[in-house]
């Protein structure tokens, strides 16, 4: 009862608080503008579809609230609208509450790590602002920073960068860019911070590291793309790189001369004596940008990106305008090369709705991230909303590319959709605490926020693994994750989960073990079917999801337990815990369609 | 390029690739039983430094000239150095070495390596990395308008990987080139009750044949199926999940990811008995102890790989690739305070291997060899080196004919013939000669040498001589 109330209070909000239809700027393909009555209403299967790509996982409540909002040709947009004005969930302050005032003698700072990791579950399990987190995750796959490595006791640090890229989701790309630079994680991570000119007549030279991965990784990528994604290519017909080490090094030219932010009490702050203040006090300098010290920026001209329609048409940032200066003009040189639609567009795409989007589809986002519709480039929010309403992503898939739609649920998404569905809860109240994964959640799943293993991210946005996705010359960027290891300590997970970690246990748990509600399937354990539709329409959406022989294994399985006249509970749990167990770990359920 | 993938492609068929697609190993077993099969056991352990190792500190010129070129290119004495302290190094004396020959000493935290070097078990590879052909400084410099060809995206992490692990150079390949070594023996090593290739660190593109797959599996072994049994419930359990992943597989309707997501399950599921059945028997290795040592991660990997090694028979196994990896290296900041750390655990994880291969009588049959994305810059950025391309690589075991440094150790000076500026140095032999020499010693005929190492013929050696 509690459940259905929430949902409908939650319908009942969206609906009142965000309906101000200013999604009507992106152009979809869906039939008909406004709310002429012809419309269909958006099914079950629609609204699990776009929950999932949308958000932490797909449930009933969530359908029924974004189908009440109108119909297929106006409730996705108001549901992007209200989640838009919703305010943004935090992981800082939770980490800064953490922080012990004073810090005790040989206190691991690291371990507040764990207060951030169990704060990104919450959000991402229960937060208000589904859509602003979803993005930002994606966004954490693309700008990464991980406190595995030099981060490891700046856990503020590592938190706020996310909070950035949350508060930045629905920004601009130019503005997010230079946060980013700017950011002390990134700093650290990525060496910026204390990266120095060079010195004449010494060996000394400027640390390369962030001009290379901010070109690669965060903006325009190794090759030139044409709008749609596709590679372009020489006469030769090889691709052609977009940088070359003589630009590596003009930007890492722009990037000398900062560092952690001087603390407002220290007057002699210099570049050499600058440090980070660990302890949450006002104005600390672990969350605030870092620096320019002028003395230790590089003064020479630096050669930048050249490319047709650059402010800087010689390739160059001129000498002695001042770091930032410098900086400002290279972000925009960066900003404005034409890879930046498509490439980072192609990855949203990628990481939200499709492995392999169709070329069309990325240059239909990559227009609107070029234009917003006003003139403007880089509007997050308009290119989200483009690769969320766009035709491809909201027609069901059907012919011939039907095999190809939709991509593989990210472990870590495969989780949260669970205990989002099964009101996941523990006594302690918090949610995804080390305990419950073996090795931590990256041990289990292969992937944990802010924890990936280098800033290439826990899988490749190229990867195909062999078989018929490589044969075809397609990519399944989340497979790399899947492997024989890592798909076997996800499947004991949900074993544990739904055997051990449901509401019949809580007595015998400890307290910051996650548990399920399976209160509402218990009933139906005697009834094999009823159990498996209910099941399956939680999950998927839509029970006919299931294959015929998927069905029928679960049906076999359920009633292999017998259920006993007297204490018939564990036998029921059984049942229920088998239903459970093979859809979560059935290809149906790895699926994002 | 579309012309060269063909070939590729057809050379890899001539090459005896008898499977089609989506077959398991499970059905080759029971159709191939006991066909071909070689008589010995060998194994290769790729051991990958994730991150570009510095490896001009990890084995260092001691003799004078080239010292002090070495301490000059990396700010020896000044703030900002990169140069390993001259009487720390750990000198050895090497194979063919004559008076006023340059001398070398490996960095201080490698006793092991250097024990192992010294006795003849471990060998040097000078200035190695990925080449298409050999390159001169000129050849480089004009390249973008000579057409002389670079692997691509040189200095960069990913893509120097790729080249190390696919040798693939220009061409576009969904292979590396131990999964095309065990494409090429597949006849022989069809009733293998395990994959040729098995990680220990995750998937890799060094292992993926164009048909092979390999198999992943846990640093400290493969993970049992918690709900499972071998009998009642537990037993349906399994055949349940075995159906559905069955007919997911033949299911004309579902996605490709359902289908990739089905078939590694499958092979979990069908591999997780097999192989910990067998592991449960393998015998335990003093120099690599279950208990009573704290081991690194690395030294965890290593005694799986150990482990696995013991129980071939039960498996079958005549020829294995392990990946096994480390990672932390790319040391833009910090290099001298944390690359000791690193260097320690790299020479006591092939020190105690190599033990522990000893303690069972097989060092002669198995061969550790390093790879990293890439070398890196002799100068400094402040705290720490840059990426680069050519660098020094170990290869340890009993069938090494160790003690010796192959390929040319350059003079580190910076403008040298060899530097392409910052001290990246043009490597001056290829990580293809590399590969074709350990291939040829696994067992890959000298015809089938060119499907797993694509640039060979750009090379006047084919072995480079550091194996039997």
């Amino acid at each position: 009862m509690r459940r259905l109330l929430l949902g409908l209070l939650f319908a009942v909000l969206t609906a009142c608080g965000g309906g101000g239809g200013s999604g009507s700027g992106t152009s979809i393909s869906l039939g008909g503008s406004g709310s002429a009555p012809s419309n269909p209403p958006v099914t079950t299967s629609e609204a699990f579809r776009f929950l999932n790509q949308a958000t932490f996982g797909a449930t009933e409540d969530s359908a029924r609230a974004l189908i009440a909002l109108g119909d297929s040709s106006n409730a996705y947009a108001r549901w992007i609208d209200a989640q838009i004005s919703k305010p943004t969930s935090l992981l800082l302050p939770a980490v800064e509450a953490a922080y012990p005032n004073p810090v005790p003698t040989g206190f691991n700072i690291g371990s507040l790590n764990a207060v951030r990791l169990e704060t990104w579950f919450a959000n991402a399990v229960r937060g208000e602002d589904q859509l602003r987190q979803r993005v930002a995750f994606a966004l954490s796959e693309i700008f990464v920073v991980s406190q595995i490595g030099a981060l490891q006791n700046l856990p503020n640090a590592t938190a706020d960068f996310h909070d950035m890229l949350a508060r930045n989701a629905f920004g601009n790309y130019r503005d997010l860019l230079e946060q980013v630079t700017l950011h002390p994680a990134m700093g650290i991570y990525l060496s910026m911070l204390g990266n120095q000119r060079a010195v004449t007549g010494t060996n000394l030279r400027p640390d390369e590291n962030y001009a290379r991965e901010m070109m690669q990784l965060f903006s325009i990528g190794l090759v030139e793309l044409n709008l749609d994604g596709t590679l372009k290519r020489d006469a030769t017909s090889q691709p052609v790189p977009t940088y070359n080490q003589d630009i590596i090094e003009g930007f890492a030219r722009v990037f000398t001369g900062w560092k952690w932010a001087c603390p407002t009490t220290a007057p002699a702050c210099t570049f050499a004596n600058t440090r980070p203040q660990l302890a949450p006090i006002a104005g600390y300098n672990q969350i605030k940008p870092m620096q320019l010290f002028e003395a230790q920026h590089e003064p020479g001209e630096k050669r930048v990106l050249s490319y047709s329609g650059s402010a800087l048409s010689s390739g160059l940032i001129p000498a002695n305008q001042g770091g930032e200066r410098d900086l400002r003009a290279a972000l925009d040189n960066v900003f404005n090369h034409p890879n930046v639609a498509p490439f980072i567009s192609k990855q949203l795409i990628q990481r939200l709705v499709t492995s392999n989007p169709s070329p069309a589809y990325v240059q239909r986002v990559a227009e609107r991230f070029n234009n917003d519709g006003s003139g403007r480039r880089g509007n997050l929010e308009a290119v989200v909303r483009a690769i969320l309403l766009d035709t491809e992503a909201r027609t069901m898939p059907s012919g011939n590319t039907a095999a190809t739609a939709g991509k593989l649920k990210e472990p870590l998404l495969r989780l949260t959709q669970l205990w989002r569905v099964y009101d996941a809860r523990s006594t302690s109240e918090k949610l995804g605490a080390a305990r419950n994964f073996p090795g931590g959640a990256n041990g289990t799943f292969g992937q944990a926020q802010g924890s990936s293993p280098s800033v290439f991210n826990f899988f490749s946005p190229f990867y195909a693994p062999p078989g018929e996705i490589a044969d075809a010359g397609l990519v399944a960027p989340e497979m790399q994750l899947a492997t024989e290891y890592l798909n076997t300590q996800t499947t004991n997970f949900f074993w544990t989960q739904v055997t051990t970690r449901t509401h019949l246990n809580t007595a015998r748990l400890n307290a910051d073990d996650v548990y399920i509600d399976i209160s509402n399937e218990l009933p139906l354990a005697g009834n094999p079917d009823g159990l498996i539709d209910r099941v399956a329409t939680r999950l998927l959406g839509d029970p006919s999801l299931l294959s015929t022989e998927l069905r029928a294994a679960i049906k076999a399985q359920v009633e292999r337990t017998t259920i006993p006249a007297t204490n018939p509970t564990p036998a029921q749990a059984t049942r229920v815990g088998d239903a459970l167990y093979l859809i979560l770990i059935s290809p149906s359920y790895a699926l994002q369609r | 390029m579309n012309r060269q993938r063909r070939q590729f492609l057809k050379a890899a068929a001539a090459g005896g690739v008898a499977y089609a697609f989506g077959r398991t190993v499970g059905t080759l077993d029971a159709q191939m039983t006991g066909v071909g099969g070689f008589g010995d056991y060998k194994a290769l352990v790729c051991l990958f430094l994730f991150g570009g190792n510095d490896s001009w500190n990890m084995f260092v010129p001691t003799s004078t000239a080239e010292y002090n070129a070495y301490s000059r290119s990396r700010g020896g004495g000044t703030a900002s150095s990169l140069a390993v302290d001259r009487a720390a190094l750990l000198p050895v004396v090497y194979d063919g070495q004559t008076s006023g020959d340059p001398t070398y000493g490996f960095h201080p935290s490698m006793t092991g390596a250097r024990e192992l070097f010294q006795s003849g078990r471990l060998a040097v590879m000078a200035n190695m990395g990925p080449l298409l052909r050999p390159t001169t400084k000129a050849q480089y410099q004009s390249a973008a308008t000579s057409g002389h060809a670079l692997p691509p995206q040189l200095f960069s992490h990913n893509d120097q990987q790729d080249q190390w692990h696919s040798l693939r150079g220009r061409v576009v390949s969904k292979s590396g080139w131990a999964g095309r070594v065990a494409d090429v023996l597949n006849a022989q090593v069809a009733s293998q009750q395990l994959s040729l290739n098995v990680s220990l660190a995750g998937q890799t593109y060094f292992q993926a044949g164009e048909v092979a797959r390999p198999y992943v599996m846990g640093a400290a072994g493969a993970t049992n199926f918690n709900g499972f049994a071998t009998s009642g419930v537990g037993l349906g359990r399994r055949g349940a999940v075995e159906a559905s992943l069955t007919a997911a597989l033949a299911s004309k309707t579902n996605t490709i990811y359902e289908r990739s997501y089905a078939s590694v399950q499958q092979r979990a599921v069908q591999f997780a008995d097999r192989v910990n059945g067998s592991l449960a028997t393998a015998r335990d290795f003093s120099a690599l102890p279950n208990t009573g040592a704290t081991l690194s991660g690395l030294q965890t990997q290593l005694r799986t790989v150990a482990k696995l090694i013991s129980v071939r028979t039960s498996l079958s196994l005549s020829r294995q690739i392990f990946f096994v990896s480390l990672g932390g290296f790319d040391q833009h900041d910090d290099l001298m305070a944390d690359q000791p750390g690193l260097l320690t655990t790299v020479s006591n994880g092939i020190k105690s291997f190599y033990d522990a291969l000893t303690e069972m009588g097989m060092e002669n049959s198995v061969t550790l060899f390093t790879q990293s994305d890439f070398g890196r810059t002799l100068t400094s950025n402040g705290d720490g080196s840059d990426h680069a391309w050519g660098g020094i690589q170990l290869v340890a075991g009993g069938a090494v004919r160790g003690g010796r440094i192959y390929g040319q150790y350059p003079l580190l000076e910076i403008g040298s013939s060899l530097d392409v500026g910052g001290g990246r140095f043009i490597p001056t032999t290829s990580a293809d000669q590399y590969a074709a020499t350990l291939a040829s010693w696994f067992g890959v005929g000298a015809s089938d040498l060119s499907k797993v190492a694509p640039n060979i013929g750009a090379f006047a050696t084919r072995d480079l001589g550091f194996l039997g």
